[in-house]
């Protein structure tokens, strides 16, 4: 087995009175690919985004390379380097062109130079097959070609790990696909991701682990098979039975 | 001291002499039977006593009880409105037969309104610190050395510019109180204003810091034929009577009197020439 | 009552619309608008010819000979000239709108921060802001305008009062267009945010590239009336005795006992804002266009 890259011990946060992840533990090997699924408000946004320090947890522990991410001395900008986290909205900077948006990451928060980044994100907007479109603006874009620049924008950080919070989820399903097929190269080239996500098919496909959140708790986890052919739990049956 | 007769003309028509002017009087007034007279508040010395026009103290306050006087209206007949300078000569019905703030005649102002005849000359006067140079030095060549200062829109400002022509432009300031202030830290060597002004600024008004008096009032010019004229809405048929009235008091001297009571300082001022 | 739609009455229901809502629409609609219009501004018109003040009202505010006098000046009388004076005017916003902006921006920033170190700060702006919002500005121009020089304080009281027009200016405006600022740094939608950090912006690259762009693009229309309101209170410095066109305009009524000259620093503050309304406006409906394109 690969090492672990991220590893969440206990997670516990909460938001006001309402607890929404409660001891939440999970380890992410290199080249793993993780689903979590579960219904909404289950925590699965919560917890990635405690991942990439977005939220600050409010017990348990989370670590990076065997670095504890509580450790006061550790700069969160450096830690979203290497943990780049996709939205569901995509969130394109609509003031700048599709270039511009990918170039935005590597040449003000790694401080690299403009030239020298321009022909990796031309490369990498190629690889999506949007090369063409790098210098018109977002709102010109369909959803599913908005999500896969959204992407490869976080792509162009190199960083360690990908999280990706339900991106499919706002798209017309005709779109969908490309998204998927996207993220299912992505995990063939052994990129190291944590998916949430209700496309329970791509799950199926793609991942070595799914793990079942409900209510903040992690019930289940464990392989494809396992969690969607003969859960354990009830509860993640029940679920189950509800999406099919 | 002659009272130069202004532009305006005098109504037409009827003969106007002081008796038959006590009949028409009443029926040409703002309000029947009441002579209403505007002013500016606050008003100031010497022109009036105490912001006070009912007093009847100060120049333009007996001036206009003495007029009353002699076209047979009783004191108690007349009555004081208020109404700021800038208001006086805007179009529109005004609610005064007439408005005395010494308001100077102007050619293009009478194309506005109607004046009366002149009730006072007008002399532009120099007022300087006593230190400074123009207090002895002032022959025509030598005045126009000296930096000078004025507000303003006004016919002080006039005077340097039409009469004395001094080689350096004037300076010019929004309100009077700028000049003053820059006469005081020394910035101009002058300022023009008309006599009686010129004679409250210099023997009351501008002091240092230790309450010493620092100015003086160097000396007036002669006439330019500027004056002072009662200011009534354009076509007033009243202003005939006025005229009447007032050159009654001018025949009889009454006129001379009063602007040797209430203005009488000036007549200490030397004469200058531009 | 049953909702039996099966048993509705055979009779067609009646579409069309009553009479008089369809008297306003199409060629016929657009003829009656045109033509009252036109009434409603030649009956303004009428009135300045038919009132019986009007030739006395014309003659007060549209005598283009006073007018011209006003504009070039007239030294012996004392007037000084339209034309000089408005540079006034213009320097004084030029600068005020550059200093507005600069401190707007840093106030605003200000008040949004979080941080618990800029709290009696945060405090102190909030209060400024609460302040120069809530007193006229004419008597913000006095209180500047007399009190500087009253301190005695060497440089700062020996300015003159079209500096201190300046710094009233500022401290009035900067409030409000701080205020204006903060409400667009605030319409940036949380996700740009978000997106921005997850790549690892820091806070300070993150305002300066995603979220202000942003925010100043959504509030400009906002921001040019409040300097076209900018423009015009320039004109109340004069009552500091400073010489500016208003004030101009005010003294060649004065003097001449005609008002045409007023009418003329109008017509200047009318050639300085149109243009500027005129493309607040065409920004406007640019940006609801390209927001409601599609829908």
């Amino acid at each position: 087995m690969n090492e672990v890259v991220l590893e969440l011990q206990n997670v516990v946060k909460r938001f006001g009175a309402n607890e929404v992840l409660r001891g939440v533990s999970l380890e992410l090997h290199r080249h793993e690919v993780v689903c979590l699924i579960g219904a909404s408000g289950s925590g699965k946004s919560t917890l990635l985004r405690c991942a990439n320090m977005l939220e600050r947890i409010d017990g348990g522990s989370i670590s990076l390379f065997d670095q504890s991410l509580e450790d006061r001395r550790v700069d969160p900008n450096l830690v979203r380097r290497h943990i780049a986290l996709v939205f569901q909205s995509f969130n394109l900077f609509p003031h700048l062109n599709v270039l511009d948006n990918v170039l935005l990451g590597p040449v003000y928060a790694m401080k690299r130079k403009r030239a020298d980044v321009r022909d990796e994100a031309l490369a990498l907007l190629d690889r999506i097959g949007l090369a063409d479109r790098a210098q018109e603006y977002p709102d010109r874009l369909s959803g599913g070609q908005q999500q896969r620049v959204a992407i490869v924008r976080s792509l162009a950080m190199r960083p360690s790990i990908l999280l990706l919070d339900e991106v499919t989820s706002a798209l017309d399903p005709s779109l969908v696909g490309e998204v998927l097929d996207l993220l299912r190269d992505l995990a063939a080239s052994g990129t190291t991701m944590l998916i949430a996500t209700h496309e329970m098919s791509f799950a199926k496909d793609v991942s070595h682990q799914v793990a079942y959140l409900e209510k903040g708790v992690l019930v289940e986890k464990g392989t494809p098979d396992e969690i969607f052919m003969n859960p354990t739990h009830e509860a993640t049956r029940i679920f189950l039975e509800r999406v099919r | 001291m002659a009272v130069s007769l202004g532009s305006t003309s005098l109504a037409s028509g009827a003969s106007t002499t002081l008796a038959s002017c006590k009949a028409t009087i009443p029926s040409e007034e703002y309000t029947k039977g009441t002579l209403t007279v505007a002013t500016d508040d606050p008003v100031y010395s010497p022109w009036f006593v105490n912001n006070k026009p009912t007093n009847g103290k100060g120049y333009e306050s007996a001036l206009v009880y003495a007029l009353a006087n002699v076209l047979g209206i009783a004191k108690s007949h007349v009555k004081w409105a208020y109404e700021p300078f800038d208001s006086s000569y805007t179009p529109g019905t005004k609610h005064f037969d007439f408005d005395i703030n010494e308001i100077s005649y102007t050619g293009a102002r009478a194309h506005a309104v109607t004046f009366s005849v002149s009730y006072y000359n007008v002399n532009q006067s120099i007022v300087a610190l006593k230190t400074d140079k123009i207090v002895k030095d002032h022959t025509p060549a030598e005045l126009k050395t000296y930096l000078y200062g004025d507000q303003i829109g006004t016919t002080g400002l006039a005077y340097i510019n039409d009469y004395i022509k001094p080689t350096k432009s004037p300076r010019v300031f929004g309100t009077l109180d700028q000049a003053v202030e820059a006469l005081q830290l020394g910035q101009i060597d002058a300022i023009v204003i008309d006599t009686p002004t010129g004679q409250y600024m210099a023997s009351s008004q501008i002091m240092n810091a230790k309450k010493k008096l620092t100015a003086t009032q160097v000396g007036q010019f002669p006439s330019v034929g500027e004056h002072y004229g009662l200011l009534f809405t354009k076509g007033n048929p009243l202003v005939g009577c006025i005229n009447v009235g007032l050159q009654a008091l001018t025949s009889d001297g009454t006129l001379a009197a009063l602007q040797h009571k209430w203005l009488g300082i000036y007549t200490s001022v030397p004469t200058i020439t531009p | 009552m049953s909702l039996d739609t099966d048993a509705a009455s055979s009779d067609a229901p009646n579409l069309f619309g009553s009479r008089r809502s369809r008297l306003f629409v199409g060629r016929r609609g657009l003829a009656a608008s045109s033509v009252s219009t036109v009434l409603l501004v030649g009956a303004i018109v009428l009135i300045l010819f038919v009132a019986p003040g009007g030739a006395a009202f014309r003659y007060y505010f549209f005598n283009f000979h006073d007018m011209r006098v006003a504009w070039d000046g007239h030294a012996s009388q004392g007037i000084s000239a339209l034309s000089h004076s408005l540079f006034t005017n213009v320097w004084m916003f030029l600068v005020s709108e550059v200093l507005v902006l600069f401190f707007g921006l840093s106030f605003a920033w200000i008040r949004i921060s979080q941080t618990p170190v800029l709290f009696p700060v945060r405090i102190l702006v909030t209060t400024y802001t609460d302040i120069f919002r809530g007193v006229p500005l004419l008597i913000v121009v006095y209180l500047v305008g007399d009190g500087l020089p009253a301190l005695k304080l060497g440089f700062v009281s020996s300015q003159s009062p079209s500096i201190y027009g300046v710094v009233a200016l500022t401290l009035t405006y900067s409030a409000y267009v701080s205020e204006v600022l903060r409400a667009g740094i605030n319409s940036v939608p949380h996700g740009q945010l978000l997106a921005a950090r997850s790549l690892g912006l820091s806070p300070s690259s993150t305002m300066r590239h995603i979220v202000l762009p942003q925010a100043v693009r959504t509030v400009i229309p906002p921001l040019l009336n409040d300097f076209v309101s900018l423009q015009k209170d320039t004109a109340l410095v004069s009552v500091l005795g400073v010489i500016e066109i208003a004030n101009a305009g005010q003294i060649s009524a004065s003097t001449l006992f005609n008002g045409s000259g007023l009418v003329g620093a109008a017509l200047f503050f009318l050639a300085l804002t149109v243009p500027m309304t005129r493309l607040t406006d065409h920004l406007i409906e640019r940006d609801r266009a390209k927001r409601l394109a599609g829908t």
